[in-house]
């Protein structure tokens, strides 16, 4: 990628410093640019507030999904299981409170718990038992598949679904803000705070950065690897809850399509403000841009096709970005 | 302060030449105008400290970079080397400190790789090409048959295994960056010879090393890089030791007195009694006290390094027992180790001592987090008191960068070294170990860093050092034990600490003097 740039022509240093500015604003200047078209493509339905906040709402839940993702590959990590988890906690809460008349707090707190312990297994199988962190989580995230539907017998929950446990993730809480709203922005603050602000935080990218260094440094690496692990873990758990909660069902594998977003939004993220480091903040820019276009589709009426292609798309187009201009910048 | 150039030079066009290159990254000047000519077949010796510019210099020549100004020219030519791939049509290869092979393949294969292979039946002829290899292998000297697979070869091989390849491309300049780094005495030896037998047949060599020992025997000429620009060029008659050093330093090179030996009075901190780990370490027993330097010398593979690690719970006793301030100490892990007191340099700095992509303050805080944060409940960073810290420790180890947000990365071998150091100085432990504290760090730099471990000890902390430099132990230790096959042989202390007594001490003990050496 170095002989490509630099290669055909000598670039001044003007030239460098602008292009490296632009790998680091790209995700930035991209969700602006498409908020702008759309905004004059369809200036009554898509700049409004109703419609910012109806994107917003949507996409939290990815973004929490993304946002404990972020946690897993922050420390060096891929977790898998997310998805297929967040589909067996929706189940599980669902049924809890259905079948086993729980009350819902205790319901909700029983399967954040639990996500947090499928994280301690991931995290005990990649770094106690060594087993690459894809397959690992792989294998755990099919096993989870098949307790959903052992759980549920595949047969989605929907009857005797309290009215209570819809207005969890439907309700609005302050100033009419949608609870998922104001749910993501205290799970993101507060990842944020944790990895950009705490002594945790300082280990957490010292063993992402360069886990041997960490570990000589005193650092436990094996604890902080599993820290990830759950944290991604409860961050799923928390999606399944509040996906079963809009849906008004527990059904198998309704959240198995959120592995996908998050991980674009966590690479896209990757290549946001940092060259190449997951961070929080790049996560939610990256969701961001993959709601803001789903929706603009939408809105145009674009066939469902356009959107996986345009997801594809736009992560490719986005990282590959970063990493030239961080080539140029390194040449 | 340029000499005239030699008769062998002046009567030819030069085989490569660059004229007045520069080349800077971001702000920072890398290079602010070199030149450099090497002739056909001569063995051009290129020096500078840490950070002079040799590796920016020769990243350009091997297409990996551009010049932002300047001239190379081969055979009188202007060239403009935009890709590896061109470097290599022009005659040149480059062997570098970190060889890279592809594990899974033979000998011959890694020969031939990126090379037009004749083909049979459209199928590679690999015993035409074996033909093609084997003499030119038997002449630089490799033993392994080039069916083997590369995996388990030693370095000295792999060296070999380059230069072949080097010739096999028809190279007519080869670039080796640092040879004998990681080569005991021996393998550096038949290097040498090869380089000698390479240089006769018209094969120029650029021979980039700190080694000025070696830089003095081999060279016929030498090129000195300072901050960037080429400030001396010596002929042969001219490379003296001194004024290598000179050119290099640019001014007079602080002196180290030898240490002035106390024997250590301090109260015992760490006691090691019959240390085993097979097969390394077969039986290691002594005593450090507060404020002592204690030096562990011997031949690469003596088990010194294998120490420092039961030493830091990076690895498990099969026998033995140690004790910290007279309590027991068994780390389980190196977390322990550092939580009882201990700490470490480690010998690669750069893979395992620093985060290169994070800030100087990060590397610098990574040991230090409980004592910069608001409050053990609530484990907020204290950005102030973080900042006040990396700032007093910046400038008392005098760390060269240009803020303490700056990647550590971008410091020269001797500051990431100093920021390690420094990390420690921050947690002061009871025990620090320095595995080769100076390996890689330019002159300059390392007369500092001994001045900083001295001063450690001299305000109470133990310190132990690990070193293959046969000067840097005498220079810098109250006491030394020369290992040999796993054990102490010899203590040292006092006056009787000399290059000498260690040197002898290492090969006179040790049994078999097949392929053992300082380096």
């Amino acid at each position: 990628m170095t002989e490509a740039v630099a290669g055909n022509r000598r670039l001044t240093p003007e030239a460098k410093l602008y292009l490296g500015l632009f790998a680091r604003y790209a995700t930035i200047i991209g969700l602006v640019a498409m908020i702008a078209v759309f905004s004059l493509l369809s200036p009554r339905a898509f700049p409004t507030l109703g419609n910012f906040t109806n994107v917003l709402n949507q996409a939290s839940l990815a973004m929490i999904i993304a946002g404990g993702l972020t946690l897993a590959v922050v420390v060096g990590e891929l977790d898998l299981s997310i998805g297929f988890a967040a589909s067996l906690h929706g189940v599980l809460v669902t049924g809890l409170i259905v079948a086993n008349k729980l009350p819902i707090p205790v319901a909700i707190a029983i399967v954040i718990a639990l996500g947090a312990l499928i994280g301690l297994v991931n995290g005990i199988i990649v770094t106690k038992v060594r087993v690459n962190s894809v397959i690992a989580t792989l294998g755990v995230g099919t096993i989870l598949t098949g307790l959903a539907f052992a759980y549920s017998a595949g047969v989605p929950i929907v009857a005797g679904v309290p009215e209570a446990f819809l207005q969890v993730s439907l309700g609005r809480w302050l100033f009419g803000i949608p609870n998922n709203i104001v749910i993501m922005a205290v799970v993101l603050g507060g990842l944020w705070v944790l990895v950009e602000r705490t002594s945790l935080g300082q280990e957490i990218q010292a063993v992402g950065g360069n886990p041997a260094a960490a570990r000589l440094a005193g650092i436990d690496v094996g604890r902080i690897k599993t820290l990830g692990f759950v944290v991604s873990g409860m961050c799923a758990a928390l999606t399944g809850v509040l996906l079963a909660s809009r849906l008004g069902s527990g059904t198998t594998s309704a959240a198995d399509s959120y592995l996908l977003t998050a991980f674009a939004a966590v690479f896209l993220g990757s290549a946001t403000l940092r060259d190449g480091e997951f961070h929080v903040l790049g996560t939610l820019v990256g969701a961001l841009i993959i709601a803001f276009g789903f929706n603009g589709l939408n809105i145009f009426g674009a066939p469902t096709f356009s959107q996986y292609v345009f997801q594809g798309a736009i992560l490719i187009v986005a990282v590959g970005l970063s990493s030239l201009g961080r080539a140029v910048a390194e040449s | 302060m340029l000499a005239p150039q030699s008769p062998r030079a002046a009567d030819a066009v030069p085989l490569v030449e660059a004229e007045d290159v520069a080349k800077s990254y971001g702000g920072a000047h890398a290079l602010k105008g070199v030149s450099l000519s090497i002739a056909a077949g001569e063995v051009h010796g290129l020096v500078g400290a840490n950070g002079a510019g040799k590796s920016t210099l020769i990243r350009i020549l091997a297409g990996l970079t551009r010049p932002d100004r300047g001239e190379i020219r081969v055979e009188g030519v202007p060239v403009d080397i935009a890709t590896p791939h061109r470097a290599t049509e022009l005659g040149m290869s480059f062997i570098h400190q970190e060889l890279a092979f592809i594990p899974g393949m033979t000998v011959l294969q890694n020969i031939m790789l990126g090379i037009p292979k004749a083909s049979r039946f459209g199928m590679v002829d690999w015993r035409a090409a074996a033909r093609e290899v084997a003499p030119i292998a038997a002449r630089v000297g490799i033993t392994a048959p080039l069916s083997a697979s590369v995996k388990g070869l030693s370095t000295a091989e792999n060296w070999l295994i380059n230069i072949c390849r080097a010739l096999v491309r028809k190279a007519r300049l080869i670039v080796m960056d640092e040879p004998t780094a990681s080569l005991s005495a021996s393998e550096s030896e038949k290097l040498f010879a090869i380089v000698e037998d390479l240089s006769a047949s018209g094969v120029a060599v650029l021979y980039v090393s700190h080694r000025l020992d070696e830089i003095q025997s081999l060279c016929d000429r030498v090129t000195v890089f300072r901050d960037g620009r080429s400030v001396a060029r010596l002929s042969r008659a001219q490379i003296t030791r001194p004024a290598l050093v000179e050119a290099i330093v640019g001014g007079a090179v602080e002196h180290l007195p030898p240490a002035a030996r106390h024997p250590a009075t301090g109260d015992v901190v760490l006691e090691v009694d019959g240390l085993v780990r097979l097969p390394k370490v077969k039986g290691v027993t002594f005593a450090l006290r507060r404020g002592e330097v204690l030096g562990l010398g011997g031949l690469v593979g003596a088990g010194r390094t294998e120490v420092a690690r039961l030493l830091f719970g990076a690895d498990r006793l099969d026998a033995g027992a140690m004790r910290l301030e007279g309590r027991p100490y068994a780390p389980r892990s190196p977390t322990a180790a550092v939580k009882a007191g201990l700490g470490l340099v480690p010998e690669e700095r750069r893979a395992d001592g620093l985060v290169l992509s994070k800030s100087v303050a990060f590397n610098l805080q990574l040991s230090n987090l409980a004592r910069i944060v608001r409050s053990p409940a609530l484990p907020l960073i204290d950005y102030r008191r973080r900042e006040a810290l990396s700032l007093k420790t910046v400038r008392d180890l005098a760390i060269k960068t240009a803020g303490i947000e700056t990647p550590v990365g971008r410091l020269s071998g001797g500051n990431q070294q100093k920021v390690v150091i420094g990390r420690w100085l921050l947690r002061a432990p009871k025990v620090l170990i320095l595995d080769e504290p100076t390996r890689g760090v330019d002159i300059g730099a390392r007369g500092e860093i001994h001045k900083l471990i001295r001063a450690l000890a001299a305000e109470g902390m133990a310190v132990i050092v690990v070193s293959s430099e046969p000067d840097e132990l005498p220079d810098l230790c109250d006491r030394v034990l020369v290992m040999a096959e796993g054990r102490i042989v010899r203590e040292l202390s006092g006056e009787a600490v000399s290059r000498n007594a260690i040197v002898e001490a290492s090969y006179a003990e040790a049994a078999p003097p097949a392929e053992r050496s300082f380096a």
